[in-house]
């Protein structure tokens, strides 16, 4: 029973750190409709930011992560700008590919200026523990899972309670009414991509003060968040959330009950079986599929 | 609108043509290891991709043996020196690919093939090597099942999978006290981690320990906590993790998380890594790890010398401390050219049967080959990291330090 526990509780708290990464990409997903293959690469350098940060300035990474996360804002601010909005009316195949292309242009570029080496953000806290009767509770995780859910009712209050918020939500409803109110859709969708790149550093900077990192895991990330975005569902803010708790307790439970070999199995099973059930995800929208692009 | 459409056109083709050229990026011209001057060797390497790291390592070993040899005026085959020139193209960390360079380089006439990094490549690698009669020096790839099909022209310099956890077990057996009595095995669960676990739980078994079934993880996973909790009720001992390094760091810092405290932990491949204590930082304090070489195992070779002159010359061309990792990467090398050099030719077919025959010491230890192209009588070595460095351990014959035990605090 308290391996059950502990692997609950470990589950998670690693199913709040998957959601913190898929949160980003979800958003631009659903507000956009671009799946962006280079997020995975996103969150490698927001990691590799608050790695730079902590080593040559010693600044904790959970201050470190606000300073990421303001460079890669305004990184993914241009790129959606003089790059990404150039093909935006363009069929989604072209943005997959131009997202793709960017991927390898960064994980490559990330290779040559940091090399391949595996890095980890230390801390004193990220590995101790705190102990609740037979299960522990490791504090790093622990503070990876409440920036989650702290982000993920941030953006929903951002997204709902905010002029700009309402203005991304209507350029995701219906582009052209929103142009015709006189929202300008391309500092919109900026705006967003810009949003979605500082979560990624956030979620970066987590990852490697609790994990380690190298660029070559730029593409499993990427993987991990479409999977959580498809499961979650999009068009909702606590999708991601609920994706990546469900991914996180389905890996750890598979993971204490079966053979590791079937960790991984299981995931992409419980996706099939939710998409199978609800096919617009645990709490997506079904309305976005009807989404007006002008 | 004109324009726009006109922009988003050219980016598109733009982009397609990036990707395409990425694609084909590896592919590229090779010349013929029959060049008048030229001993051609070709190399597949994971520069990018999953395995780069650990490819670009052995990048640097084949470029120290291409520069060692040069520098003595090249490769003696029969009276001529030939230059030699080892020809690098990216696998992306991809069997596939791997295996489609080696037929790459078949079809520009090279023959004598360097290994990529990891069983899962040099496997693929090697079904190729046999059926278009080339010859390969294997340097990375350990795992005993690529010796297990009949191939007889794939040649390992390294000690096979099954010794690599087997040697932390004899290590312990031999200098741990007190005793450890039980001991769990904690494995990824590609081709070459199982075939190390089985190694040791079957070494452990012989020498009389109480072995706690092997929990096995995805391979490349960061998250090992489920295998952890598993074993923490079991309360081992020590614990063996047959893995690579990104698993290999998961163990120790997540058995920390959990609670997981035995007397010592035991890894394959990444303890001796430097990323490994730089990663961990004290967490890393105690950990034993199975390495191919050290900078103090015995033997001695015309191109590189002694292991310490090896290591002296990759912290002056590269920068870092020597990783076996190069070692391997230039002993495979280095078995090569001697093999050409004993065949006095660069025919494949007479390479291989000197390669065959190779009985020779190096600065790697002892290189040569049982009936399947294993290296078998080279034993590997043991370390410990102490103070945030690696020292050897065992054999004690070449230990530069005793084992501190128990390994945790």
């Amino acid at each position: 029973m308290s391996a059950f526990l502990q692997a609950t509780v470990y589950g998670l708290l690693q199913g709040g750190l998957l959601a913190l990464v898929a949160v980003g990409f979800s958003l631009v997903w659903g507000v956009m409709n671009v799946v962006n293959l280079a997020h995975g690469s996103f969150v490698i350098m927001g990691a590799y930011l608050g790695w730079e940060l902590q080593v040559h300035a010693g600044i904790d990474p959970l201050l470190g992560m606000f300073a990421a996360a303001a460079v890669m804002f305004v990184l993914g601010y241009a790129i959606q700008r003089w790059l990404i909005n150039l093909v935006v009316n363009a069929p989604i195949f072209i943005t997959l590919l131009l997202t793709f292309g960017l991927s390898l242009l960064i994980v490559q570029g990330m290779n040559i200026i940091f090399s391949a080496n595996y890095r980890s953000i230390s801390t004193g806290y990220a590995s101790t523990s705190l102990s609740m009767g037979s299960v522990r509770v490791p504090l790093g995780r622990l503070i990876a899972f409440g920036i989650a859910v702290l982000v993920t009712v941030a953006l929903v209050a951002l997204v709902n309670r905010t002029r700009i918020g309402l203005a991304i939500l209507a350029t995701g409803m219906d582009r052209g009414a929103a142009r015709l109110m006189g929202i300008p859709a391309r500092h919109v969708y900026s705006l967003t991509f810009g949003l979605s790149a500082a979560l990624a550093a956030i979620a970066g900077t987590m990852v490697g003060t609790v994990d380690t990192f190298s660029p070559a895991a730029a593409g499993s990330f990427t993987l991990l968040s479409f999977v959580i975005a498809v499961l979650g569902g999009l068009g909702n803010m606590y999708g991601a959330l609920l994706g990546g708790l469900l991914i996180g307790l389905v890996e750890s439970w598979a993971g204490l009950y079966l053979s590791g070999t079937w960790v991984n199995a299981m995931a992409f099973l419980v996706l099939v079986v939710v998409l199978v059930v609800r096919p617009s995800g645990l709490v997506g929208r079904a309305y976005y599929a009807a989404r007006v692009e002008v | 609108m004109r324009s726009k459409a006109t922009a988003t056109a050219t980016l598109a083709a733009a982009t397609t043509a990036a990707l395409l050229l990425a694609a084909c990026g590896s592919k590229g011209s090779s010349g013929d290891s029959t060049e008048s001057g030229t001993l051609t060797l070709g190399a597949a390497m994971s520069l990018t991709g999953a395995l780069a790291r650990e490819g670009a390592l052995t990048k640097e070993g084949y470029q120290l043996c291409e520069k060692k040899v040069n520098a003595t005026g090249g490769v003696d085959v029969g009276g001529d020196k030939l230059t030699l020139d080892i020809k690098f193209q990216d696998d992306t960390s991809e069997p596939d690919v791997a295996a489609q360079l080696v037929d790459q380089f078949n079809d520009d006439g090279v023959k004598l093939i360097l290994s990529s990094y990891g069983s899962a490549n040099t496997q693929s690698q090697a079904a190729v090597i046999e059926r278009n009669g080339q010859v390969m020096a294997d340097s990375a790839g350990a795992d005993n099942e690529i010796f297990a099909q009949g191939y007889e022209r794939t040649f390992a310099v390294l000690s096979p999978a099954t010794e690599y956890a087997a040697s932390m077990i004899k290590a312990i057996d031999e200098l741990a006290s007190p005793k450890p009595e039980t001991i769990a095995f904690l494995s990824a669960d590609d081709g070459f981690s199982k075939t190390g676990a089985k190694g040791g739980m079957d070494e452990a078994e012989k020498l009389g320990y109480e072995v706690i079934p092997v929990e096995y993880f995805p391979e490349g996973s960061t998250d090992v906590s489920s295998a952890i909790t598993h074993v923490t009720s079991d309360h081992p001992d020590v614990v063996i993790g047959t893995v690579h390094l990104e698993e290999g760091v998961a163990i120790v810092k997540q058995s920390h998380e959990l609670g997981l405290n035995p007397q010592a932990f035991g890894e394959t491949v990444a303890p001796p890594t430097p990323d490994f204590a730089k990663t961990l930082g004290s967490l890393a304090e105690g950990v034993l790890g199975s390495s191919q070489w050290t900078e103090t195992t015995k033997g001695e070779d015309k191109y590189f010398g002694t292991a310490k002159d090896y290591a002296a010359d990759i912290e002056k061309e590269y920068g870092h401390p020597a990783d076996y990792h190069d070692a391997e990467a230039s002993a495979a090398c280095l078995a090569m050219v001697l093999a050409v050099e004993d065949a006095g030719s660069t025919d494949a077919d007479d390479v291989r049967d000197s390669l065959a025959a190779l009985d020779t010491e190096s600065f790697f230890g002892t290189i040569k080959f049982d009936e399947t192209g294993q290296n078998i009588y080279k034993p590997m070595s043991v370390i410990q990291v102490q103070h945030g460095k690696v020292v050897t351990v065992w054999p004690k014959e070449s230990a530069e330090a005793s084992l501190v035990w128990p390994g945790t605090s």
